[in-house]
């Protein structure tokens, strides 16, 4: 097979070295590499579920190929963590907020209710609208999911407007 | 005018102070989830796995003259191609899925087409290789010949004569009449008589998770297959579609990304069965979700005539109802969501005297089946739209219409069926309208109106299913406890409220409860998670095992702390006497006890929902259900005059649910039924024509994204606990979508002084009708 | 997907120019070098198997195509400056008024993260949503190649249904225009079929200047109702130049509305689309001659 050179990305932190060919985009090298909790729901940039941090800003991984992730720090849901015990922030808000039913949406939910809470620490209700408007999800209505943002930026900075 | 009445009756269930049931407590299932080290069907791997695909008929009717995939055979890296021929030995059971209470009807399908071609995307080939990449190749590869044969697209041209014949030999694969009372006197003694013709279209379930699966055959000869589903009971029907023993295949039902009834029939089961059989290997399945447009049926799309007549005081005199649903191109599901169509048609309101005539017609769209509301959805948007038609004919206001017409508890639904529950659907519309407030104030090219349906759901399959569902619950040595179900959880919380249950009755918090669930081989089979029966069922087998276990324990807590059984509790991990706290053994040691006694420290339950035969073919008169559920939704929307654009403003849905199990899951079922039933009032459409899907993504069918749902949505929860389920509970799984499409149509109508008769209600359709209504009144 | 292609990523602009330098003939349905930027086209059209370039050219590492400019009494954008960019660049609401209105809303955050201006205007289609702002805008666009570079009028760019100027040598290295006047009005508002992440089925773009009641420039660009955005310039002479009333933006709005010819697809029919330029032009401009407070454009 034509086309396959060994790519090393760097995922959470860590280097992980996949033989991509030039087509394979980053969510189909994530989910190769193990990265199960990358979610893929449409694969045309319509659904968000593939969601992925570059360098702090959500992507969706579907719409990028792993060759061109080479170099640029990705973040996954598993990147969202805390030492120890204690969850994410996010996490923990989803989790005490019932955001979560069948729990297909949430890594990339999460993960572009972080990128937003990287610009703008304490959006009101619309500005979480405009910023999960690429997230679809079929089973929540979206409610809970603006509480546990409002709860995990009102920890994650202090202090959260409605 | 009577005062509507906020006092409401005192629970009829235990009095009892409630521990968890009823809190908001953290769902079992959620921390896995926010970690996202959940696992999903498709998020196995094996070693030695192949990657399936399917290759799909790109036209809706045709005949296969030919197929040949010899060929792509021969690439490098392909396992295994199977075509029409090599899977006629049987065909795949599409009746009513996991129940054995009631014979199946021969409904069956073939795996893949043998030489006709019924809707566009039928499986003609599956192909098993190395790579995904492989595999696309060589189904680029196969070569197929089909010819066009003459289609039917619409039921109604398909019942004419000399239409193309798709199914049976008329293209009629259900039927149900409701003849009650004497419906021509009715029409004489009304004063009005109202005539309204309802649309809906083909809805896509868009389950976030498209369907998916993995198969393979262990040293036993048993088919294991793991896979996203509803109803883990298919291993019966998988069995005999591959020609195996019912007890050597097993299905390990994966929690599930979104099902809403789409991944209540078979999808990608029998497929992964033939190809692990076929290569000995393991074999994974992931539909694209260009796959799942084409890989499971769509809700029905339902023409409804109603010719209603009332009284100028408001009183319905009588209602005929004539029902066609397009069943597209197999019959699945399409009898049974027929009939509840039919039942449902004339709303949560006294009609004595009905007419109601429903038929499901095959044609070459794509096949309908189960979704969410199961044809009640649909008579829902038809009967509150109607009821809005007649109070706006006489000049009554349609809440005092609807006031002067609901059925009320101990009366006959259009079965003949007298509901012992609960039927607080005045308090709910009443309760919603309130909370709906003033209308807000119209501004620039704005119109607001504000809109109230109710609805009747049942809950519980049908009785003639004979439906059952087993539970087991156990307690470990250290206090802790397990609950084994098959029950699937498809995102509501299923297995969260059965721990929630066992931990209520043993006195167990929900942290120390672990649920192991749907596992055809190992877990009591529970039935499907559909028909918003699971807490009712299944969550009665859980309460009657824990029960049953409790019992024992309390006499033997009894026994140790030296009082008589009725001063026993169990709460907090603990056995006390009730009013003394401080006496008390630790659930621990009173395990020890039960276990150096040889008491059952585990128990299996069965619970049987009421048991009927079918209803009378001619009259439609009988039990249909076990129960139902009654609520409203009420809805403000302000609608742009200059595009025709709907924002919805408010929302407040109100239901008697019985008794919550868990208040936070009752909320997230209400608030994401919401924001469903606004996409199918406004947004979802899946347009077919000629057979062909034009809307094949999610940029094309519109679901409502954050930016669509209500600016302000509030949740009523009733609690009659007046339900046939644990603590008095119905459901909510269905009744959560139900009124919410047609209030928002009757909001728009409100708002815009004309009515929109076709779903959805679109921009255009909007523009369209406010200019016939202004070239009428100018 | 099934097509297989060399992929390149490119350090600087002079690199990318000379990968494509030889470039006969290049969109996404033919062979040679096809230039990467967000993705959220070319990616789902190789899905669909809707073109087969030999080379895909990723634009991610020319960091010196991503900037806003201002100076000379222009506002000037890279090629590489994101949707994203616009957004975040706290000067865009006065710089660009309808251009920010459509940032806002366009797609959805993921790929506003990733999409270009230039790869929206590139794409020629005529429900890309930022060209009706620019071209109301008075927008030009650079294109470069090993050749030298030169300027277009975005009037100028489209010459058919995702047909443009640029030819496949060439790259649009900038999107320039005349900052406003301090008293211009410039709205935007688009139509879907649902509020979040839809594809526009009716795009309007407004520039509007008045002194003393007469009005002295009018852009009104339509996107999604022709083969390309364009400007409704029978409409826009009808008040230009003309004391601004009601009856008079009724005139415009109706003359731009019969101009038109748009086309059913599944979003909605030619008529509705007619019937919707009519209404939202006369909105914008009466919100932009202050005759109306607000109610026309997207985000109030």
């Amino acid at each position: 097979m034509t086309n396959i050179k060994p790519v090393t990305l760097e995922i959470n932190g860590r280097q992980e070295t996949i033989a991509a060919p030039n087509n394979m985009t980053l969510l189909e090298a994530l989910r190769e590499l193990n990265h199960f909790e990358v979610k893929c729901g449409c694969e045309k940039g319509d659904c968000g579920a593939c969601a992925v941090l570059i360098d702090g800003e959500a992507v969706d991984s579907c719409l990028m190929f792993a060759h061109s992730a080479v170099g640029q720090p990705v973040t996954t849901l598993d990147g969202l963590a805390r030492n120890g015990d204690d969850q994410h922030p996010l996490k923990k808000a989803f989790v005490e907020k019932g955001a979560i039913q069948c729990g297909y949406c949430i890594p990339g939910m999460m993960i572009a209710a972080q990128s937003m809470l990287n610009k703008n620490p304490n959006p009101s209700k619309q500005e979480m609208r405009e910023g999960l408007g690429g997230n679809l999800c079929r089973c929540t209505g979206y409610n809970k999911i603006f509480d546990a943002i409002e709860a995990a930026a009102s920890e994650l900075c202090g202090g959260g407007k409605g | 005018m009577d005062m509507p009445n906020k006092k409401y009756p005192l629970p009829r269930t235990e009095e009892k102070h409630l521990h968890q049931v009823g809190k908001p407590l953290v769902r079992t299932d959620a921390r896995g989830k926010s970690e996202g080290k959940t696992r999903y069907a498709g998020d196995y791997v094996m070693p030695n796995m192949l990657h399936a695909i399917v290759l799909r008929a790109p036209m809706a009717s045709a005949t296969l003259k030919r197929i040949d995939a010899s060929r792509a055979r021969a690439l490098p890296g392909v396992a295994c191609i199977l075509t029409g021929d090599d899977t006629s030995a049987h065909d795949a059971a599409t009746d009513l899925p996991g129940q054995t209470g009631r014979q199946r009807l021969n409904t069956d399908n073939q795996i893949l087409v043998r030489t006709r071609v019924r809707y566009h995307g039928e499986p003609l080939a599956l192909i098993a290789a190395e790579t995904r990449a492989i595999a696309e190749k060589a189904r680029a590869m196969i070569e197929f010949e089909l010819e066009p044969l003459e289609g039917v697209y619409d039921p109604e041209e398909a019942l004419k004569p000399g239409a193309p014949i798709v199914q049976s030999h008329d293209n009629i694969v259900g039927s149900h009449k409701i003849r009650k009372g004497d419906i021509e006197k009715a029409f004489k003694d009304a004063d009005h008589i109202v005539e309204k013709t309802y649309r809906t279209q083909f809805i896509e379930h868009a389950f976030l998770e498209p369907e998916v699966g993995m198969a393979w055959v262990d040293e036993n000869d048993v088919v294991n297959i793991r896979v996203s589903t509803q109803v883990i009971e298919h291993f019966r029907t998988i069995a005999e579609a591959i020609g195996v023993a019912h007890n050597r295949v097993r299905i390990l039902g994966a929690l599930v990304g979104g099902g809403f009834g789409g991944k209540e029939d078979i999808t990608v089961e029998v497929y992964l069965a033939l190809l692990a059989l076929a290569t000995q290997r393991p074999v994974k399945m992931v539909y694209t979700r260009e796959d799942s447009w084409f890989g499971h049926g769509k809700r029905h799309p339902f023409v409804i005539k109603y010719r209603t007549g009332v009284t100028s005081e408001g009183k319905i005199t009588g209602s005929k109802i004539d029902i066609v649903a397009d069943a597209g191109a197999y019959v699945f599901l399409s009898p049974y969501v027929l009939l509840y169509c039919a039942l449902a048609s004339p709303g949560p309101y006294r009609v004595d005297n009905l007419q109601v005539d429903s038929v499901a017609v095959a044609t070459n769209n794509m096949f309908t089946s189960a979704f969410r509301g199961f044809g009640a959805c649909q008579a829902a948007i038809a009967h509150e739209q109607q009821m809005d038609e007649l109070a706006n004919t006489i000049g009554m206001d349609r809440v005092e219409f609807r006031r002067k017409n609901y059925l009320k508890k101990g009366e006959p639904i259009a079965t003949g069926f007298c509901v012992e529950s609960e039927v607080w659907t005045e308090q709910c519309v009443d309760q919603a309208m309130e909370a709906l407030g003033d209308k807000s104030p119209a501004r620039g090219p704005l119109r607001i109106g504000q809109g109230v349906a109710a609805y009747q759901q049942s809950y519980g399959r049908l009785t003639m299913m004979h439906d059952t569902s087993e539970c087991w619950v156990g307690i470990e040595m250290d206090g802790t406890v397990v609950v084994r179900s098959g029950v699937t959880d498809i995102g509501a919380g299923q297995g969260s409220a059965l721990c929630q249950i066992a931990g209520e009755l043993l006195g167990v918090p929900l942290e120390r409860t672990v649920i192991y669930n749907s596992d055809s081989a190992v877990t009591p089979l529970a039935g499907t998670s559909t028909a918003s029966r699971a807490l009712y069922m299944t969550g009665m087998a859980c309460k009657t095992a824990a029960s049953a276990l409790r019992e024992r324990m309390i006499k033997r807590a009894a026994k140790e702390l030296g009082v008589q059984i009725h001063h026993v509790d169990l709460a907090n991990s603990k056995a006390f006497v009730v009013g003394r706290t401080e006496e008390f053994i630790t659930l621990k040691e009173l395990v020890g006890h039960c276990a150096r006694d040889g008491i059952h420290r585990s128990e299996l339950a069965q619970f049987n929902a009421p048991f009927t035969d079918p209803i009378d073919p001619e009259t439609g008169q009988g039990r249909v259900h076990p129960d139902y559920v009654y609520g409203a939704q009420a809805i403000e929307v302000a609608v742009d005059t200059d595009t025709g654009e709907v924002t919805v403003l408010k929302s407040v849905a109100a239901h008697d649910i019985g008794q919550c199990i868990n208040r936070a899951a009752v909320e997230g079922q209400i608030e994401g039924g919401t924001a469903m039933g606004i996409g199918y009032a406004l947004s979802e459409e899946l347009i077919y024509k000629q057979g062909q899907l034009m809307t094949p993504s999610f940029s094309e069918y519109l679901i409502p994204t954050a930016e669509d749902t209500p600016l302000e949505h509030t949740s009523i929860i009733l609690e009659s606990r007046s339900g046939l389920g644990p603590f008095g509970a119905k459901g909510i799984g269905e009744p959560a979508l139900t009124p919410v499409a047609p209030a928002v149509a009757n909001a728009i109508a409100d708002a815009i002084g004309a009515r929109v008769l076709d779903f959805p209600v679109t921009p255009e359709k909007i523009l369209k009708a406010l200019e016939a209504s202004t070239a009428v009144t100018t | 997907m099934l097509h297989e292609f060399e992929f390149e990523k490119p350090q600087s602009l002079q690199d990318v120019l000379t990968l494509i330098a030889n470039n006969e003939k290049e969109t996404a349905e033919d062979s040679g070098h096809v230039l990467l930027a967000g993705g959220s086209n070319i990616i789902p059209a190789f899905r669909a198997n809707q073109g087969s370039p030999e080379v895909v050219v990723d634009l991610g590492g020319i960091d010196e195509l991503r900037y806003i400019d201002v100076g000379d009494g222009r506002a000037r954008i890279g090629g590489r400056t994101t949707v994203s960019d616009i957004l975040d660049h706290p000067d865009m609401p006065t710089l660009a008024p309808a251009l920010h209105q459509c940032c806002k809303i366009f797609a959805g955050q993921m790929v506003r993260n990733v999409a270009t201006i230039a790869g929206n205007i590139g794409c020629g289609s005529p429900a890309a949503d930022s060209v009706p702002p620019l071209l109301a805008l008075d927008a030009e666009v650079v294109l470069v190649s090993k050749d030298g570079e030169r300027s277009v009028a975005l009037d100028e760019y489209f010459t058919g249904y995702k047909q443009t100027v640029r030819q496949a040598h060439e790259l649009i290295s900038e999107i320039s225009w005349p900052l406003p006047a301090a008293n211009a009005a410039s709205l935007f508002r688009k139509v879907g079929r649902r509020k979040g992440d839809a594809i526009t089925v009716v795009g309007v773009a407004v520039h509007f200047e008045q002194e003393n009641g007469v009005c002295n420039s009018l852009r009104i660009a339509l996107g999604a109702v022709g083969p390309t955005v364009y400007r409704a310039k029978r409409a826009e002479a009808l008040l230009r130049g003309n004391a601004v009333s009601a009856e008079l933006i009724d005139e415009v709005a109706q003359a731009a509305a019969a101009d038109s010819a748009p086309i059913d697809d599944v979003r909605a029919s030619g008529d509705y689309r007619k019937q919707v330029i009519g209404t939202v032009t006369r909105r914008l401009l009466r919100q932009a001659a202050g005759l109306d407070a607000e109610g026309g454009a997207n985000h109030d």
